[in-house]
């Protein structure tokens, strides 16, 4: 059975203080670290672009378990903001890690809903067609699009990669997913030249339909709060975690926040706190990303011994 | 339901965003009394939830204080 096998992540050394910000924005410290939840963000080098951070994250990848990269036969990438127009950035990223031919690449074009959309992508697409040893990456580099002097997006958004390695024998495998999206709001989150965000829509959005559409696919699959180790949320702001988590009447305890000192990384965002989840003692996870479209997706994944005792 | 300055302050405790909601002056702006533009944004949703109104943006001038809000929803909900 496919699913994860190992989780890794780039976030650039050079960091932005929103500590730097206050007096520009008129921000307190509580602001700074219990509304948004960012003190610092990551910014990428100008010179890189995004399959520079993919090719990062597999670096970082490659020092955590051995890969014959000749075995590589998928290769997505999710981002919004790629390399070109034309052609997709998985290619260039294929060029760069110098993957076999007989390789399948494609780029999902999603925000910070992107990590669980690709999921089930990777895993349906890999099924389908045979396929052994996939490399799931997220890389969305805000910072070529964030407007200096807008307050709404410039303290949150930072630069970030991750690679997710799809394989037989994995960690957790996924048990259901769910998917949303309400276009008809989709300027609330637009970039044309630069970023735009309605943050009370986006606010709204989130608090009133990421925790409904949880409990239903917790419903759906007979489950209770109690048969979830872990909500991993993504990382839109504290505000908004903080807000979701009580909604769902969930322990605080239950909802990892992680994004103090690199930001909101998009589509990054819910792999960088499941990396760092893989090896605990979690045996059902929750994960839900939400954001631009506005659009939305979850899944259960299970720890795949859990998943054997079952049968 | 009509909307009374006292459950308008009910919504802010629910919304958790005051220590004592009880010293509130329903005269002055929610923004001027310790609640933040992440916060106030939270007790809107919340009076839209509970009265089932909308407070679309072009009105937010109109429910900068808790006497705003009060006449701004008893308004919508004759």
């Amino acid at each position: 059975m496919l699913g994860i096998k190992e989780i890794a992540s780039y976030l650039p050394e050079n960091k932005i203080s929103n500590y730097d910000k206050k007096e520009k924005f008129d921000l307190d410290d509580d602001f700074i670290e219990n509304k948004i939840g960012v003190k610092f963000h990551c910014r990428k080098n100008d010179d890189e672009k995004s399959s520079d951070l993919c090719v990062k994250a597999f670096q970082n990848l490659l020092k955590k378990m051995t890969i014959d990269i000749s075995t590589i036969d998928c290769c997505i990438v999710v981002t919004q903001n790629p390399d070109y127009n034309i052609p997709h950035t998985s290619a260039i990223v294929h060029g760069k890690l110098e993957l076999e031919n007989e390789c399948a690449c494609f780029d999902i074009s999603l925000g910070c809903s992107g990590y669980v959309y690709g999921l089930s992508n990777i895993l349906a697409f890999m099924q389908s067609n045979n396929l052994k040893n996939g490399l799931l990456f997220t890389s969305d580099p805000y910072s070529e699009i964030i407007d200096d002097e807008d307050k709404n997006t410039n303290l949150i958004f930072g630069d970030g990669s991750t690679v997710t390695y799809i394989g037989e024998d994995p960690l957790y495998v996924a048990k259901d997913f769910s998917f949303g999206t309400n276009g008809k709001s989709y300027k609330e989150i637009l970039c044309d030249e630069k970023l735009y965000m309605n943050g009370r829509a986006v606010f709204n959005f989130t608090a009133t339909t990421i925790p409904k559409y949880i409990q239903k696919l917790l419903k759906k699959n007979d489950l209770q709060d109690e048969d979830i180790d872990k909500y991993i949320l993504h990382q839109g702001s504290k505000y908004i975690v903080d807000t979701i988590r009580k909604r769902l009447k969930v322990d605080v305890s239950k909802v990892p926040f992680d994004m103090y000192d690199y930001g909101n990384t998009i589509s990054s965002a819910v792999p960088m706190i499941l990396e760092k989840e893989l090896y605990n003692d979690s045996s059902r996870l929750l994960l839900s990303a939400y954001g631009i479209g506005l659009s939305w997706g979850s899944v259960i994944l299970e720890k795949i011994n859990l998943n054997k005792e079952d049968k | 339901m009509k909307a009374t300055v006292e459950n308008i302050k009910e919504i802010i405790v629910e919304a958790d965003v005051l220590g004592d909601v009880e010293e509130m002056k329903s005269d002055v702006a929610l923004s001027e009394q310790g609640i933040d533009s992440l916060d106030v944004v939270n007790v809107y949703l919340l009076i839209e939830e509970k009265f089932d109104v909308q407070i679309p943006d072009e009105d937010i001038d109109q429910v900068k204080t808790i006497d705003n809000i009060v006449e701004y929803v008893n308004n919508k909900l004759v």
